[in-house]
């Protein structure tokens, strides 16, 4: 489980994970706020293959969700909106499994 | 991969492209022991920036005997494919299922029109196409933007994975005892006694047959065989994006799915010399039109691009010769690789085995340009 | 449409990048700093200057010496760009970048590139599983969102990893373990060059004390020749086998990796300037001048992007280039310029035995499990690699087209060294002579929309 280290005040943000309401602090970035009520999983590479942050810095691209319908967005790169839908990114199907 | 087991071949070939590869498999297929010798990682490569149609329409529109070849090659495909298929190896993935010539504007669907009509007008019934209004096309691809006026379909195009079919070529040669080496570029060549004999960094080899398939590289050594090709260079850019659902029916000259879902999206023909830079101006305006196409594609994520040398004779045909000097030798060089890769491996590798080649490609020798 | 000009363009907003601003900006040239990020500080100083105001004392009095270089960044008058994203930089020295969903073209008559370093992956089975993350990502939680994981076990060597640790234990978190990779070899190998290391005594106290104070609330495991990362759906436990042998497990849902930092060279391999492969650092270096200029007249490298130097390093490299760019311009300052270089040499002195000493051991560079996936984007496994290697691949650009490694979102920064290893050790060449991914633009990925948004004509 993540805790938050200070003693957080500010605004709370409401955001939607895969259709369930969560609590976030104002200014912070999605991947934290998803980690910080324990969604480890952000998206699937392939069958079986779930994947999350690594890198929180933007280089490592697998930290990525669907946020109000746009694909492939890197959730450490982008901070919280009050009212954000968040979808895990599933694979697309592929025809050919090398 | 410093020496090759042996030093005598039935056959050399100087290229691990895809001209190399599929001549050389070809070769190998018959029986052939095969050396196939190749540049360095990093070389100009024009195979690896293959974007993989196995294009029939338009081909040879003005020049006949290229509209037979590639009409051949089309219809040896599926045989080439099931060869293929029975070495490990990840699926080419050939589909030959029609392709579309999108057009933006009434200018673009006249011109398009008259091509295709001129090259139906001298193919006996072969060739077949159809030019689709707005709304029949919209049937197809719902998702076309409203700049999108028609397109030509053609039954007979297709497309598959370059890189993968080049890997699966190699694969091939290997399984038939054949041998590539890498970083080995042809340096001199020279006949010995009843052979040739070809010279690299690494050492000398012979072989009977030789096959000059280094694309722009062809140039210097043709004449090493008493061969002229004159080829320039013409470049390319092209945009790849992320995987996608599967979501385009067809492969259109412009823009295409990959089978893991990544689109391929083209196209710019560039006079710059032997510069392979990728230029902002250029991939803009590809991804411009790509926008007018399919708007639904707006935020789609590139993730690559990259710029490739066609090997561009002075009229864009293949060149195919054989030496009157050097009995064996053999210089192929065109641009449209994987189209023509199924009649390289299966009907120019008999011709080249057997020493002679065919009649049907007589107009295509590099004499045509001494007119 | 007339582009916007600058005499300095700076790319990346850590120490280096602020210090080669700062420096620009008050010699009076019409500097502007694009980042990538939200904030400035780049990656060491992260969230400096959020945390400057209510500063949480357990990240350290090595991080808040940033404090002053932010602030003296804000006052410079130099321009800055947050939350862009530069795709590429042409040969004429134009700067495509994206701003808010538009691209844009912006041409400089100077360029730093200041994009710093990326972490070297570290190829355990099960790496990839969620839960798991680098110890950069881990302290980047902790900086920017005052985010700490429970019972997490580091794994790896490496100054950040202690670092990292130590700050989770002044924050009160439990640390489960931290195992140690570092071996017998590393500190042979470094041993020698441990009286330059002298010459930086307090980073080498700062280092015991960091070791001393973790110790205190938990294990540090050594001889580990092996681990592991077990899971279904998520971490699970780590599994660490010990040189004697002994395979233990560690229950852990969240598992912190590091073994070093090296340059990230996206950018400026993408631009193509001249990159060699330094054997002792064992990590590409773009080739520079001491002033950090590259293999193109107008274009400097600095910071940890040009070599792992660390922060200070990284400060007075921006600086030094800042000046050679001045001198350009005409204004030199003989003594600031020597007073810099001295500073510049001292910092590095502790480089070659941390070099040497953090060195990952090849075992931990390398896979040992088949179904270790080493493309992350692709989800290629080792097995997946050696297929391509029997087919005749040779070289990383050939085995690219063979199996798509490196054709991913991330462009090799994830798999780019290991892959290049894996094909020298297969190939018997050196790590040089084996090379690396041709990489190309766009240096991040950015739409189609945002591509066609530069409105360049349809192509013929």
């Amino acid at each position: 489980m993540f805790k938050t280290t200070t003693s957080q005040s500010g605004r709370a943000v409401h955001l939607s994970f895969e259709g369930e309401v969560i609590a976030a602090f104002d200014g912070d970035n999605v991947a934290a706020a998803l980690l910080r009520v324990g969604k480890l999983q952000f998206r699937t590479a392939a069958k079986n293959d779930g994947r999350g942050p690594y890198c929180m810095m933007g280089v490592c691209f697998e930290c990525l969700v669907e946020i109000d319908g746009k694909p492939n967005q890197q959730a450490c790169q982008i901070i919280i909106r009050d009212g954000m839908q968040i979808r895990r990114q599933q694979a697309p199907n592929i025809t050919s499994e090398l | 991969m410093k020496a090759a087991v042996k030093s005598n071949f039935d056959a050399i070939i100087a290229g691990a492209g895809l001209i190399g590869l599929s001549i050389g498999y070809g070769l190998s297929r018959r029986g052939m022991s095969v050396l196939i010798l190749d540049g360095e990682d990093t070389a100009i490569r024009a195979a690896r920036g293959n974007f993989g149609l196995v294009w029939v329409q338009g081909k040879g529109a003005y020049f006949p005997p290229y509209a037979d070849w590639t009409m051949r090659s089309s219809e040896l495909w599926p045989k080439l494919t099931d060869e293929l298929q029975e070495i490990d190896g990840p699926e080419i993935g050939l589909h030959q299922d029609g392709g579309l010539t999108i057009c933006l504007s009434e200018a673009e669907m006249q011109k398009r029109f008259e091509k295709l009509d001129h090259l139906r007008a001298h193919q006996n019934g072969r060739f077949r196409f159809e030019m689709l209004d707005r709304a029949t096309l919209k049937d197809i691809m719902p998702g076309i933007g409203p700049q999108v006026v028609g397109a030509a379909y053609c039954a007979h195009d297709g497309h598959v994975n370059p890189l993968y079919l080049m890997r699966a070529l190699q694969n091939g040669v290997v399984k038939n005892g054949g041998v590539c080496i890498s970083n080995t570029p042809v340096q001199d060549i020279c006949k010995s006694g009843t052979s040739i004999r070809v010279c690299t960094k690494d050492g000398d080899f012979e072989c009977q047959r030789l096959v000059l398939a280094a694309g722009l590289a062809n140039a210097t050594l043709a004449p090493k065989v008493g061969l002229r090709q004159s080829l320039r260079p013409q470049k390319g850019q092209i945009v790849v994006t992320e995987k996608l659902e599967q979501q385009l029916p067809l492969p259109t000259l412009l823009l295409r799915q990959t089978d893991e879902g990544g689109l391929m999206i083209g196209d710019s023909h560039e006079d710059t010399g032997f510069e392979t830079s990728v230029t902002p101006d250029v991939v803009s305006g590809i991804a411009n039109r790509a926008l007018a196409t399919l708007p639904g594609l707006a935020d789609v994520g590139v993730v690559r691009s990259w710029a490739a040398l066609r090997v561009m004779s002075k009229d864009g045909y293949p060149i195919y010769d054989q030496s009157e000097t050097m009995s064996g030798a053999f210089a192929v060089s065109c641009h449209s690789g994987v189209t023509l890769s199924a009649a390289h491996a299966l009907d120019l590798a008999s011709y080249i085995a057997e020493g002679r080649l065919g009649q049907e490609l007589d107009g295509f020798s590099q004499r045509r340009f001494n007119v | 449409m007339k582009k916007k000009h600058f005499q300095v363009v700076v790319i990346g907003a850590g120490p280096a990048g602020m210090a080669a601003a700062i420096t620009a900006a008050k010699a009076g040239l019409k500097t502007i700093v694009i980042d990538d990020q939200r904030s400035i500080g780049g990656q060491v100083y992260r969230s400096i200057q959020a945390n400057s105001d209510t500063p949480p004392q357990y990240l350290g009095n090595s991080y808040y010496a940033g404090t002053k270089l932010s602030e003296d960044f804000a006052c410079c008058g130099a321009g800055y760009l947050p939350g862009c994203t530069v795709w590429q930089i042409t040969e004429t020295h134009e700067i495509a970048l994206v701003y808010s969903g538009k691209a844009e073209l912006i041409t400089a008559e100077y360029i730093v590139i200041a994009t710093g370093a990326i972490e070297r992956p570290m190829p355990v089975r099960g790496w990839t599983l969620p839960g798991v993350m680098s110890v950069g990502g881990a302290q980047t939680l902790l900086k920017q969102s005052a985010l700490g994981a429970d019972d997490a076990v580091f794994v790896g060597s490496g100054p950040l990893l202690y670092l990292t640790a130590w700050q989770y234990i002044k924050a009160g978190m439990a640390v489960r373990a931290v195992i140690d990779i570092t071996g017998t070899t590393q500190w042979r190998s470094a041993f020698p060059f441990a009286p330059l290391a002298l010459m930086q005594p307090n980073m080498l106290l700062m280092g015991q004390k960091w070791l001393r104070e973790i110790r205190q609330k938990t294990k540090i495991i050594t001889n580990v020749k092996e681990v592991e990362i077990k899971g279904q759906s998520c971490a699970e436990a780590v599994s660490y086998t010990l040189s004697s042998g002994t395979k233990i497990d560690l229950p852990a849902s969240h598992v912190f990796l590091h073994q070093g930092v090296v340059p990230n060279v996206n950018l400026s391999m993408a631009t193509g300037l001249d990159h060699r492969w330094d054997q002792k650092a064992f990590c590409w270096q773009p080739v520079t001048d001491t002033k950090g200029k590259s293999s193109d007249e107008q274009i400097y490298i600095t910071g940890d992007g040009s070599g792992i130097g660390g922060a200070k390093a990284a400060e007075i490299s921006g600086r030094l280039a800042a000046r050679a760019i001045m001198k350009r311009f005409g204004k030199f300052n003989f003594l600031k310029e020597l007073y810099y270089k001295l500073r510049y040499l001292h910092c590095l002195s502790i480089r070659p035995f941390l070099d040497r000493l953090y060195l990952p051991p090849v075992h931990f560079r390398l896979p040992q499990s088949n179904d270790t996936i080493i493309c992350r984007c692709e989800a290629l496994t080792k097995s997946d690699i050696f297929d391509a290697l029997a087919s005749g691949a040779t070289g990383p650009n050939q085995l690219k087209a063979f199996c798509r490694a490196g054709m991913g979102r991330c462009q090799g920064r994830n798999c780019g060294l290991i892959v290049q290893e894996m094909i020298a050790v297969h190939t018997s060449q050196s790590m040089a002579e084996t090379g690396y991914y041709r990489l190309r633009p766009p240096v991040k990925p950015i739409t189609l929309a945002e591509l066609a948004s530069l409105e360049g004509p349809w192509p013929e």
